[in-house]
């Protein structure tokens, strides 16, 4: 986008909102009381889960209800639908006053959102964890307010490897490479490495690998996505289901939920890299599968990355509502409400306070300790929200037998160039 | 369109005023207008309209959309897609269906379980079944393979949804499958539609029951499958969940219909535009509305139906 | 039942066949249609990690009707089962009230705006409901419908106008007009007529429109997902996709709530399913 264009956008998106909800405000659920405020707000909030999010929520709108006295009307969508439903909501400039999503920068950029200097009490700003902040930081202001965050690591069968005589976790690609081999060696369905490349998070899963060969897909405010070590990790990646054969059927079709992690919890894969909710899942639904979590293997022989993913808060300007929001945000961050909840859906924290907290948790221990440091994709630019996307949608193709990874990057690159 | 064919009619009771005709018919247009067409409305404006990823409209945007849709690389694919989806359905459903009706309509021993088993997979929400096809064509724990294993008909797993030979076909299978009810009872409410005497008295002219159904029965049936196959022709196009649950473990849009790709272009490809994707849907109505006039232009439907 | 009374062909031996070929071919049918959903059945009563067990069994290893109980003792499902029940049956009623005058009137009437006004009908069924989906939001939005049975009830109905309009006109314009002739010497005015005499002979039609619309609004996904906040107002089809997400799968809850979801249709069409045969009799006619 132009840089003149951008800027109408930003005066346009100011205006439109603003108009039609002072048109519609007497209609929809947000009556705008007198100085005092809004009476109601609405508050968007993805399902992680069925059995935690809507319990942990209800039980937050009564609180807050209760020391605000303005009503808090909740709707949870599943994340299937909430790009399209929170689309629908900003193009009919009925924008819901908080809104839970795994972007920021787009709406941020469309001076939709309010900034922390705005809502946030300065002290919770002050307990949020750096690198969340500057990764909910664009244009240095902060929008993005985490809620909760997660990190990768990998997870291992201890029982496939002890068949397979692989005495310790790879800590080296070609270690990686070679465990991978004996595990799947084993037959009987074994499968090396589980490789989620399909739509449903695949930028995940490319991430995770090259932050751990030194690659990252912007650096100094410059996208670097087809850059050399970028291209030898997905020519990596490709390689371990084309060459080495060593992941299972079609990596490119394989989603992580239904496909790479129920391979893990069926005990069929030696390895994949996941996050604490599978070992939720792995604790309470497939107690026979034995494993041991480990950092990444590095293709670079330098420090292992933690790849780390936060989902935001983010608050809508509305006319009124500001007082609303920013009670929400306060109630939201004390340690009681927040942490409650991370712990419940089996996340991490994002605050200071909630590592402190889960800190006694040795299960969480391998990923709180790489909390501070945790590798962030660039959630700051909205143009990755676009090239998240992409990269989701089509690794798989570059990835297949026939793939070209090094035509992919170098086409993301010139995507993400035009954009600017 | 359809009020043609009964224009000739000799039936019509005679000619009403508007104003009569407003008492009648009010309550359908009012609904219809307000529910349906006003968002088509809509629907037109936002794809001459320039959108954020985040859905805000920041300006005109002329015909870019449209020209950026027709434009795209990979529309001549999912066109492709669409056809063969759209055909392979609709003919393999209306023929199924028009068997199945057959056989509904005869009277034997336990025929009214039949009909209440048949209604199952138009009862399943579209959604739950197309899920419930995902886990039982999938390459790992499906059943179908499992079965098609012990059975020996296939000496390895085969990757119904992730293999490009057979991912269509996969799709198909289900899309007819969930349509054939609907059709079928179509069908049977035509079928019971025609007077008994007409078959006697083709019977008394020694007719073959083979004769007799071309030549009585599917000329009778005529109307009733010309509304079977428009609507499951615009159905099927119009049909989301099955492609889109089943293909969506597949990287790019190799095995996306129109509809698929409508949506993937509004919130899951590079552009992420709302507005190409209106100017996607206003296309995809024109595609339909096309088909449906070539359609019933080439089987002729005025003389179709003055049965 | 007029079809079976006619003599059959002549073909020797096929008579004493019918008796048990007929059945056994019926059974078959209800297999090929019921064998995904035994599938989810038997999915639904093991537990949610054995769904995906690879390699898969057919029967569970473990068997547990836990996911029945859970689903049905879920105040949040009894909800969702509410507002299906409550949101289907309406948007039926309403079809059914409006469809029929406006089929039988154009079926026996000309009148200016005739062809258009079919026309439209045709049309608006070629919109695919993702692509309306904002407007429809803009528009309940402004009525203040936002998050009512109301908003969904009339979506459902008008979207389903089409279709049964379509069939019942057929069947109108298959009753010969003679009939109708003797009714209006009867005395009967437009409206008797209608109801009297033309009705119960379009029975099957409006049969066929019954289940389409119900199954329809039962069935419908995205308009709710848009138009409802409150999780105690969302239907069933909405409501279960919760049980899946992407980091909790409940596999077996989602499959149980489904079959109970498929069963109020089921009861429905067994409860008018006779009258889709005999509606339009030979001896009507006569």
């Amino acid at each position: 986008m132009k840089k003149s264009l951008r800027l109408g956008a930003v005066v346009a998106s100011v205006a439109v909102p603003t108009l039609a909800l002072a048109s519609c405000s007497s209609t929809g659920g947000t009556t705008s009381g007198s100085t005092s405020g809004v009476s109601s707000i609405k508050v968007v909030i993805a399902e992680y889960s069925k059995d935690h999010t809507k319990t942990f929520w209800d039980a937050f709108a009564r609180k807050y209800q209760k020391t605000t006295g303005v009503k808090l009307n909740l709707q949870i969508i599943n994340w299937n639908d909430l790009d399209q439903q929170s689309s629908t909501m900003v193009q009919t400039g009925n924008v819901p006053d908080i809104l839970n999503e795994n972007a920021y920068a787009s709406y941020a950029a469309d001076g939709l959102l309010y900034n922390s200097d705005e809502v946030l009490p300065a002290e919770t700003k002050a307990d949020i964890i750096p690198a969340f902040v500057k990764s909910g930081t664009y244009k240095g202001k902060f929008y993005g307010m985490p809620d909760l965050s997660s990190a990768r690591a990998l997870f291992y069968n201890t029982d496939l490897f002890t068949k397979a005589g692989i005495a310790k976790p790879p800590t080296t690609w070609d270690e990686f490479t070679a465990a991978a081999k004996k595990v799947t060696a084993l037959g009987n369905g074994a499968v090396g490495y589980a490789q989620p490349l399909g739509p449903e998070e695949a930028q995940a899963e490319f991430a995770i690998w090259l932050f751990n060969n030194g690659g990252d897909f912007k650096k100094n405010g410059k996208w670097t996505l087809n850059s050399a070590a970028n291209v030898k990790t997905l020519e990596y990646m490709k390689g371990l289901s084309v060459t080495d054969k060593v992941t299972q059927n079609n990596p490119g079709s394989t989603n992580r939920t239904d496909g790479a992690f129920s391979l893990f919890e069926q005990g069929k894969a030696g390895m994949v890299v996941g996050f604490s909710p599978l070992q939720g899942a792995l604790g309470t639904q497939y107690p026979g599968v034995k494993y041991a979590i480990a950092p990444m293997p590095s293709g670079n022989k330098a420090a292992p990355q933690t790849y780390g993913v936060t989902d935001y808060l983010m608050s809508f300007k509305k006319k009124g509502n500001e007082s609303a929001v920013k009670a929400f945000y306060k109630l939201y961050y004390s340690p009681t409400e927040i942490n409650t909840w991370i712990k419940a859906e089996g996340f991490l924290p994002v605050t200071t306070t909630g590592l402190k907290q889960f800190g006694s948790d040795p299960k969480l221990k391998v990923y709180l300790d790489t909390l501070p440091n945790i590798h962030l994709t660039p959630t700051d630019d909205p143009e990755w929200d676009k090239i998240k996307g992409t990269i989701a949608q089509n690794i798989g193709l570059a990835i297949a037998p026939n793939g070209d990874p090094k035509k992919f990057l170098d086409d993301l690159q010139a995507q993400a160039e035009a954009g600017k | 369109m359809v009020g043609g064919r009964l224009r000739r009619r000799s039936r019509d009771s005679g000619t009403a005023s508007i104003a009569e005709a407003l008492l009648w018919l009010g309550p359908a247009l009012i609904l219809i207008i307000g529910v349906v067409l006003y968002p088509a409305i809509t629907l037109v404006a936002t794809s001459f309209g320039r959108y954020s990823i985040t859905g805000l409209r920041s300006g005109d945007a002329g015909v870019s959309n449209y020209v950026g849709f027709l434009t795209s690389p990979d529309l001549p694919r999912v066109v492709g897609n669409t056809g063969v989806w759209v055909v392979a359905v609709v003919v393999l459903t209306i023929a199924t269906s028009l068997a199945l009706a057959q056989f509904l309509s005869k009277s034997f021993f336990g025929r009214r379980f039949v009909r209440w088993a048949v209604i199952v997979p138009w009862a399943a929400a579209l959604v739950i079944s197309s899920q419930l096809f995902r886990l039982i064509y999938d390459y790992y724990h499906g059943i179908l393979n499992q079965l098609l294993l012990a059975l020996h008909v296939i000496r390895k797993p085969i990757d119904w949804l992730g293999d490009p030979h057979f991912t269509m076909i996969s799709m198909v299978l289900v899309g007819v499958f969930v349509s054939i009810p609907f059709t079928a009872y179509l069908f049977v409410a035509g079928l019971n539609g025609i007077p008994a005497d007409v078959y006697e008295a083709a019977r008394i002219d020694g007719g073959r029951p083979w004769q007799i159904y071309r030549q009585i029965t599917l000329p009778l049936l005529r109307p009733a499958i010309l509304i079977g196959v428009v609507l499951n022709m615009i159905y099927v196009f119009n049909s989301f969940p099955i492609i889109w649950i089943l293909n969506g473990s597949n990287p790019g849009f190799g095995n996306d219909t129109m509809i698929t790709y409508m949506y993937k272009l509004a919130f899951r490809s590079a552009q992420h535009d709302v507005g190409l994707s209106a100017a996607a849907g206003v296309f995809n109505v024109i595609v339909i509305l096309i088909a449906v006039a070539v359609y019933l232009r080439f089987v002729n439907w005025r003389e179709s139906s003055d049965a | 039942m007029t079809i079976t009374a006619i003599p059959r062909r002549t073909l020797r031996g096929w008579k004493s066949h019918r008796r048990w070929v007929m059945p056994l071919a019926g059974l078959a049918v209800i297999v090929f249609f019921v064998a995904p959903y035994v599938v989810m059945l038997l999915d639904a009563l093991r537990p949610s990690g054995e769904v995906l067990a690879t390699p898969p069994t057919f029967f569970p290893k473990t068997w547990t009707a836990d996911a029945f109980v859970q689903v049905v003792s879920d105040p949040a499902f009894q909800n969702w089962l509410k507002t299906s029940l409550i949101v289907a049956l309406s948007a039926t009623a309403i079809v059914i009230v409006v469809a029929i005058p406006a089929a039988y009137f154009t079926a026996r009437f000309r009148f200016r705006g005739r062809v258009l006004f079919l026309g439209l009908v045709v049309v608006t069924q070629m919109f695919a409901p993702t692509s309306l989906v904002v407007g429809i939001y803009r528009e309940f939005y402004d009525l203040g419908l936002i998050n009512t049975y109301t908003a969904l009830i009339l979506t459902d109905a008008a979207f389903n106008i089409a279709f049964a309009l379509w069939i019942l006109q057929g069947f109108f314009a298959a009753i010969p007009k003679d009939i109708e002739g003797a009714a209006a010497l009867d005395g009967c005015g437009r409206v008797g007529t209608m109801f009297r005499i033309m009705l119960p002979l379009t029975l099957p039609g409006v049969v066929t429109a019954v289940t389409f619309t119900f199954i329809a609004a039962w069935n419908e996904y995205v308009v709710a997902l848009t138009l409802i906040q409150d999780d105690a107002l969302k239907p069933l089809t909405v409501g279960i996709s919760s049980y899946v997400t992407a980091y909790q799968q409940n596999w077996a809850q989602l499959f149980a709530a489904s079959l109970i979801a498929i069963v109020p249709v089921v009861i429905l069409f067994a409860l008018i399913e006779k009258h889709l045969v005999g509606g339009l009799t030979a001896g009507a006619i006569k």
